[in-house]
C-alpha cells in the first residue's frame, strides 16, 4: 500500500497562506489506512490551518471533504459543488490525489499536503516499512520472498556487500542488513546453492527509468 | 456516478447491525426506563437533567426512586463484575439533588382539544400512570379514588418511613398540574356506577388494584386482638389511633407482612415476630427488606404453619404446626405440615398479611365478564375486558407484583386506550437487550468498584418514630456510585458504509470488541465494547462513534464551553475532582476518548487554555489504556500547535489531586 507522511506546517502554511477559500480535500483510501490523510486527518490539518490562520490574521475559510479515492475521476466529481469559488484545494491523498484534482478541476490551485513516502507495511500500530518500489520487473522468487531493491541501502541484486556487520546494514545498527536475512531465509528453505548463482542485470525500462508507465489491456475499454 | 455516495456518506452518523440493543437495566425495567442516561447524569453531577430522563417514562419518579423492588438492578452488567449499580438509590438521589439545588419542573400544560375524556378508576400507580400519559396525548383523564385522598396503596399500604407521604404528594401533584383531574372520597359501585361511567365517558379504565385484605380462617380469628394487614396499614397511614398490645405475630413472610410489622414494631414498646412457612430463603419478601426488619428487632419463625389463634375473650397466642414444605413438584403453592409438631407463640395481637385481593363488587352482571374465580376476563395484549370502551391495569388485572409494574401496566393501558379513541401513536417498545460481559473483561479488565451504601438512621432512633429510615446518598456518593456504571451498549458504532478496513481499530481496542477477518472488519461487539472511546479517536475514517457522548454531542459541548474563551477542563467523572476548579468543564467518561480534532476544536471554539485531566499516573484509569491515549493525543496536539508557532502549553495534560470515586467504599 502506498503510505504518506503530512509535510511539515512550515511548507504547508507556504501554500495556504496567500490563499482565501481553501478546501482540504482527504482521501480515504491508501492515505487513510496509513492513518495519514484520511477524513480524521483532514479535518484535523483543516483546524490547525484555521487556527493558524487566525492567529495569523488571516481571514476566508478552510473547510474540508474527503473522498474514497482521489486517484479516480468518479469520486472527485462528487465534490464539484464544495470545489466551487475556492482558490486552494489542498489535498491529504498521495501525490496522485492531487494531481488527480488538478486535472478535474483545471481552474483551481491544487497543493500536496503530504510526502508520498513508500510502498509499504504496517508493522505495528502507527509503524510502516518499505517494502517495494515499483520496479516494474518482481524478482522476489530468487531471494526468498524479500525485496533487496526496496530493502537494501544499496539495492544490490548479489549482497550482501562489506558492510554487512553482524545482521546490521552499515547505514545504520538499526537497519537490517536485507542480504542477511535473504541468505537466512534462503538456508532455512534448503536453497542456499542458489545464492551462488549471479543474477543478471535487470531490465529498469520496466521501472520508471523508462519514461512514466501507461497499462491499458486492449479490447476491454467500453 | 450520479447519486451522492461519498459525499453522503461522509456526512452519515456512524450505525451497527445491533445498534437497537439496549442495556439489560433498562430493559428488564418493566417502563424501560432510560437508567444509562441518567446514571450518567447524577455522575456527571447534573441531577435535575438526570430527573427529567426519569420522567420521560416514569410519571412518579421520586415515589419509585425509594421504594421500587428495582428488577433491574438484578440484570445489571455491573453485578457480573462485582455488585450491581444502587439503580433505584440513584433514582432519588437525582431527585433530591434536583431539589436541593431549587429546580423546579413545570409539568406541561397538554390541551384536551379532541373533548375526548376517559375516566379512571383507582388513583394507584397504575391509574395514575395512565392518566399521566393519556393526558400527554391530549385526552382528558378523570380519576375516580374512593380514599379521602389519591394514591392507592402508595399511601395506604406503604408506610411514611418508607416513603414520606410529602413525596407522594409531590409526584402526584405535578399530574395533577397536566390537568389530570382526581375525584377523592368517591366509590365507583355506591356513589356512581360503573354503568354511568361507561355511558358518560369515551372510555373507561379499572384500576382498582388489590383493596381486600385475605384471611384464613382459623379457630379463634375472630377474637378481639385480631386484625387484617389491609385495613391495619389504612388505619396507620391515616394516623389514626390502633390499639396495638405488647406481643404481636404478624402471620406472613411477604412484603406486606414486613411491613406491617415495621409498623407495629414502631407503635407497640413489646415484641414483634412474624410467623411464615417458607424457609428463610424461600421467604417471599425482599432480603433487604428481611434485614431491614431485622436490623430493627424483629423476630422472624420461618418454616411454621398457623394452626389456631388460642385465647378466651382476647388473644393469648397463636399455635403453629411445622410447615415441611411450600411449594410442590412443579412449584405451584400447596404447603404440607406434620400436624403433630406444635408449638405456641405467645401474644396478645395477631395481624393476618397473608396477601390481597381484589373487590370488583361494583362490576354488575351485565358488565364486563368476569371469571369463576371472579376475576376480569381480559386480554393481555390489549388491556382490555370483554366490554368495549372498558379497560384494565395494575394489580387488579395482574396480581400482586411491584408498583413499577403497576406503572408499567398503566402506561400501556393508555397507549391501548388512546388507539380505540382513534389516536395513531406507536406501541409501547419492548427493546432487546446486549448481552453478557465476556469473562476475560469481566474477571480481568474493569476496575472492581464497591458499591456505595444507601445511609439510613441508627435502628433504635428509627423504630421510635414514622419518619423515613434511609437518608439518601450524598452528592459525593450518589455520583460515585453512579460512575461504576459500564455504560453498557454505549460504546463504539460503526458505518459499515465508512469502514475502510484499516484494522486500526482492531488493533487498539484493549478489550478486543473489533474483529476483523480476511475480507475486512467483521464488527465490534457490543457486549465486549466498554465504551472507552480509544476506536473512536483513531479511526481514520471516522466510521466510528460512541452511543454515549456522540461526536456531535461532544463538539456541542466543547463549542458550548468555549465560547466565552478562558480557561476549559476537560475532565472525568470518576475522580469527581476537577484539575481546575475554576474552568469551565466538559465532564467525560474518561478523557482517552478526547482525539485530537477535538482538543483543537476547543481552542477554535474559543478556549485560551485546555486543561485535560487524567485521575492517576498510569497507563489505565478507569479503562485499560485510557490514560496512555489520553497522554498521546494530547502530546500529539501540542506538537501540532507548536507547529504552527502557538505556545504548547496552550493544551496541558494535569492529574487530578485526589479520587473521591476510586478509592472504594472505605475511602
Ligand atoms: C404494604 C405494601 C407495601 C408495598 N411496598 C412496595 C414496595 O416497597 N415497592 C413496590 O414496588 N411495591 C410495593 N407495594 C405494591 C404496590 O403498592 C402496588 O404494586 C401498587 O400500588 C399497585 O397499584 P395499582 O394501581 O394496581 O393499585 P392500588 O395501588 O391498589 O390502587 C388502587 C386504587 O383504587 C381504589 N379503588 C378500589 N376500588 C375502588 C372503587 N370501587 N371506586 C373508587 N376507587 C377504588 C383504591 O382505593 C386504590 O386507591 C406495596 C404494597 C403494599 C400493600
Ligand atoms: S452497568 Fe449501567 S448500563 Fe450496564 S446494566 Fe448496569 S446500570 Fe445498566
Ligand atoms: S423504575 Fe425500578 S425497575 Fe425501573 S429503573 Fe427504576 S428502579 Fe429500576
Ligand atoms: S478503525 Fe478502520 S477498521 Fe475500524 S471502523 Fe475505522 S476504518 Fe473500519
Ligand atoms: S476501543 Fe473502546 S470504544 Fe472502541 S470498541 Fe474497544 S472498548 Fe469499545
Amino acid at each position: 500500500m502506498i503510505v504518506t507522511k503530512p509535510k511539515p506546517f512550515r511548507k504547508i502554511k507556504q501554500f495556504t497562506d496567500p490563499h482565501e477559500n481553501i478546501l482540504v480535500v482527504g482521501c480515504n483510501t491508501c492515505t487513510a489506512v496509513c492513518l495519514a490523510g484520511g477524513e480524521k486527518e483532514a479535518e484535523q490539518l483543516a483546524a490547525r490551518i484555521r487556527l493558524h490562520r487566525r492567529r495569523q490574521g488571516l481571514g476566508g475559510s478552510v473547510e474540508t471533504v474527503t473522498v474514497l479515492r482521489q486517484c479516480e475521476h468518479e469520486f472527485n466529481e462528487e465534490i464539484a459543488e464544495m470545489v466551487e469559488g475556492r482558490d486552494l484545494l489542498l489535498s491529504t491523498a498521495c501525490s496522485i490525489g492531487p494531481q488527480a484534482l488538478a486535472e478535474r478541476y483545471t481552474g483551481v490551485r491544487v497543493a500536496p499536503a503530504m510526502n508520498t513516502n513508500m510502498l509499504g507495511m504496517v508493522k505495528e500500530h502507527h509503524v510502516w516499512s518499505e517494502y517495494c518500489v515499483a520496479c516494474g520487473d518482481c524478482g522476489i522468487y530468487k531471494t526468498g520472498g524479500i525485496c533487496p531493491i526496496a530493502r537494501c541501502a544499496k539495492q544490490l541484486f548479489n549482497g550482501p556487500c562489506g558492510g554487512s556487520q553482524g545482521g546490521r546494514c552499515e547505514i545504520s545498527p538499526d537497519v537490517d542488513c536485507v542480504w542477511q536475512q535473504i541468505h537466512d531465509k534462503m538456508v532455512s528453505l534448503g536453497l542456499e546453492d542458489d545464492l551462488k548463482k549471479i543474477m543478471g542485470p535487470k531490465n529498469w525500462s520496466w521501472s520508471n527509468h523508462g519514461g512514466p508507465r501507461t497499462l491499458k489491456k486492449e479490447g476491454f475499454q467500453p | 456516478m450520479s447519486d451522492n455516495h461519498t459525499l453522503t456518506r461522509s456526512f452519515l452518523r456512524p450505525i451497527t447491525g445491533d445498534a437497537h440493543l439496549r442495556p439489560p437495566c433498562e430493559v428488564t425495567c418493566p417502563i424501560h426506563t432510560d437508567v444509562q442516561r441518567y446514571v450518567q447524569l447524577v455522575a456527571e453531577g447534573r441531577p435535575a437533567a438526570a430527573l427529567a430522563v426519569v420522567r420521560e417514562t416514569n410519571p412518579l419518579p421520586q415515589v419509585i426512586g425509594r421504594i421500587c423492588a428495582h428488577p433491574c438492578e438484578e440484570d445489571c452488567r455491573r453485578g457480573q463484575v462485582d455488585e450491581p449499580i444502587a439503580i433505584c438509590n440513584l433514582k432519588r438521589a437525582a431527585g433530591d439533588g434536583a431539589g436541593d439545588a431549587g429546580a423546579v419542573t413545570v409539568p406541561p400544560q397538554p390541551e384536551f382539544a379532541g373533548g375526548r375524556q376517559v375516566a379512571i378508576i383507582g388513583s394507584g400507580p397504575s391509574g395514575l400512570a395512565a392518566a399521566h400519559d393519556l393526558a400527554l396525548l391530549g385526552v382528558k383523564p378523570v380519576i375516580f379514588e374512593q380514599q379521602p385522598e389519591p394514591g392507592g396503596f402508595l399511601r395506604t399500604g406503604i408506610l411514611n418511613f418508607r416513603l414520606p407521604k410529602h413525596i407522594l404528594d409531590e409526584d402526584i401533584a405535578y399530574i395533577t398540574g397536566m390537568g389530570v383531574e382526581i375525584r377523592t372520597g368517591v366509590s365507583i359501585g355506591r356513589d356512581i356506577t360503573l354503568k354511568e361511567l361507561d355511558e358518560q365517558y369515551d372510555a373507561v379504565l379499572i384500576a382498582v388494584g388489590l383493596s381486600l385484605s385475605r384471611s384464613i380462617p382459623l379457630p379463634g380469628a375472630d377474637l378481639p386482638g385480631v386484625c387484617l394487614a389491609i385495613p391495619f396499614l389504612e388505619d396507620v397511614n391515616a394516623g389514626r389511633d390502633v390499639d396495638l398490645g405488647k406481643e404481636i405475630i404478624v402471620i406472613g413472610g411477604g412484603n406486606v407482612a414486613i411491613d406491617v410489622a415495621r409498623a407495629a414494631r414502631r407503635l407497640s414498646a413489646g415484641k414483634v415476630t412474624m410467623v411464615c412457612l417458607e424457609s428463610d430463603q424461600e421467604m417471599p419478601a425482599h432480603a433487604w427488606e428481611i434485614k431491614d426488619a431485622r436490623d430493627e428487632g424483629i423476630d422472624i419463625v420461618c418454616g411454621q404453619g398457623p394452626k389456631a389463634i388460642l385465647g378466651d375473650g382476647r388473644v393469648e397466642g397463636l399455635e403453629v404446626k411445622k410447615c415441611e414444605s411450600v411449594f410442590d413438584d412443579s412449584g405451584r403453592f400447596a404447603p404440607t405440615f406434620c400436624e403433630t409438631e406444635l408449638s405456641t407463640i405467645a401474644g396478645d395481637t395477631v395481624i393476618i398479611a397473608i396477601g390481597q385481593m381484589s373487590d370488583l363488587s361494583f362490576v354488575p352482571g351485565n358488565g364486563p365478564e368476569l371469571d369463576q374465580r371472579g376475576l376480569l376476563v381480559f386480554d393481555r395484549r390489549r388491556w382490555a375486558t370483554t366490554r368495549p370502551g372498558i379497560f384494565a391495569s395494575g394489580e387488579v388485572v395482574t396480581g400482586p407484583g411491584a408498583a413499577v409494574n403497576a406503572l408499567a401496566s398503566g402506561r400501556r393501558a393508555a397507549v391501548s386506550i388512546a388507539r380505540y379513541l382513534g389516536l395513531d401513536i406507536k406501541d409501547y417498545p419492548e427493546p432487546e437487550a446486549i448481552g453478557e460481559l465476556p469473562r476475560r473483561v469481566r474477571e480481568e479488565q474493569v476496575r472492581q468498584a464497591p458499591r456505595r451504601r444507601m445511609p439510613t438512621r441508627p435502628e433504635d432512633e428509627r423504630v421510635s418514630d414514622f419518619n423515613e429510615v434511609e437518608t439518601g446518598m450524598g452528592e459525593v456518593d450518589a455520583r460515585c456510585e453512579a460512575s461504576r456504571c459500564l455504560l453498557c451498549g454505549g460504546g463504539a458504532r460503526y458505518s459499515q458504509l465508512k469502514c475502510i478496513s484499516c484494522l486500526t481499530c482492531v488493533r487498539v481496542c484493549p478489550y478486543g470488541a473489533p474483529t476483523a477477518d480476511k475480507d475486512g472488519l467483521v464488527g465490534i461487539d457490543a457486549d465486549v465494547c466498554q465504551a472507552c472511546g480509544i476506536c473512536f479517536t483513531q479511526c481514520p475514517a471516522k466510521a466510528i462513534d460512541l452511543e454515549v457522548v456522540s461526536e456531535q454531542e461532544l463538539a456541542a459541548r466543547i463549542d458550548a464551553a468555549a465560547a466565552g474563551g478562558g480557561t476549559l477542563e476537560f475532565g472525568c467523572w470518576y475522580p469527581q475532582t476537577r484539575v481546575a476548579p475554576e474552568a469551565r468543564a466538559v465532564m467525560l467518561p474518561c478523557t482517552g476518548r478526547l482525539s485530537v480534532t477535538m482538543l483543537l476544536r476547543a481552542l477554535e471554539a474559543g478556549a485560551e487554555k485546555v486543561y485535560v485531566a487524567v485521575c492517576s499516573e498510569d497507563d489505565d484509569g478507569h479503562f485499560v489504556h485510557g490514560h496512555r491515549q489520553t497522554r498521546a493525543a494530547v502530546q500529539e496536539a501540542r506538537s501540532l500547535l507548536e507547529d504552527i508557532d502557538l505556545e504548547p502549553d496552550l493544551i496541558e495534560l494535569k492529574v487530578v489531586a485526589e479520587k473521591k470515586c476510586l478509592k472504594g467504599a472505605a475511602g
